[in-house]
């Protein structure tokens, strides 16, 4: 997804791993949505996050970017507002 | 003998005399209808004159408070080898700029609460320490004013720039700003960093 990060140039494309009231989580490398793993044959390369799980707030998405080769403090990824979403890719 | 009369068909009038006229029966005002068109006209001219002034009066107050921006940048931006004079001046130049305490929320930096001007005057102080190059702008500047002596104002704010260690800044971000006119000047009380993704 297309997202507005701020004023109207700056965009961020993310991909969304969970709906509201859905629970996130990552365990040493893994994305766990409602405490089950999830595949996710999109990703190149190996990983390492761990995250304690949270709750998506209601009106928001959450997402996650495909290089997670990234320390997890650089990477931008998290909750969204759905009024952020612009767009999808079209290809 | 006859006399001639010449006729010029204008009713007889020996005196001279210009009679008043009297309205007639169904004329309901006293005011000609070109009249009327010049005071329809007066009145339009004057609610745009009034529009146009009303306009002109936020336009500037908007100049104002994106002025107020521009000084921000001007203060928070560091160039390679900046001398103390030329620290102090912008510190000085910072510190103008702000109420005597202002809102802050800047989560990446775990900053939220109450500031006084000297706290963000030795606040900007230290994190200059950090940087080599600094360079502030503002984009997409959007201005309102919800009620008299407050402007709010939703802008992008771009840094870039290198720190000391080498590494390159390049960061942008959505910050909502509150401004109060105070003593006919804008002052910001209230700036937070808009957290788009929250972890």
């Amino acid at each position: 997804m297309v997202i507005r990060f701020t004023g109207e140039r700056i965009t961020l494309l993310k991909r969304v791993v969970a709906l509201e009231n859905e629970e996130v989580e990552f365990q040493n490398g893994k994305l766990l949505i409602n405490g089950k793993e999830q595949e996710e044959p999109y990703l190149q390369y190996p990983y390492d996050w761990t995250l304690p799980a949270r709750r998506v707030e209601p009106g928001s998405v959450y997402v996650v970017g495909d290089n997670r080769s990234v320390p997890m403090q650089n990477h931008l990824f998290g909750q969204t507002s759905l009024t952020r979403i612009l767009g999808g890719p079209l290809w | 003998m006859v006399t001639p009369v010449r006729t010029t068909g204008k009713p007889f009038n020996p005196t001279g005399r210009v009679a008043k006229k009297s309205p007639s029966v169904g004329q309901r005002s006293m005011i000609p209808d070109w009249l009327k068109i010049k005071y329809v006209l007066v009145s339009m001219a004057l609610i745009a004159i009034g529009i146009g002034i009303f306009f002109m009066f936020l336009e500037s107050e908007e100049k104002k408070v994106k002025k107020q921006f521009h000084l921000l940048s001007e203060g928070v931006s560091k160039e390679t080898g900046e001398n103390i004079f030329t620290l102090d001046q912008k510190l000085k130049k910072i510190g103008s700029l702000f109420n005597d305490t202002c809102d802050m929320a800047i989560p990446a930096h775990s900053i939220s609460g109450q500031m006084t001007r000297e706290e963000i005057t030795g606040y900007a102080a230290r994190g200059r320490l950090y940087v080599s190059e600094l360079h502030l702008t503002f984009h997409d500047v959007m201005i309102t004013f919800p009620q008299e002596g407050e402007a709010r104002a939703r802008v992008t704010a771009r840094l870039t720039g290198k720190t000391t260690a080498g590494e390159g800044i390049n960061e942008a971000h959505e910050i909502d700003c509150l401004l109060k006119k105070i003593e006919k000047k804008w002052l910001f009380s209230s700036i937070e960093v808009v957290e788009v993704l929250k972890k």
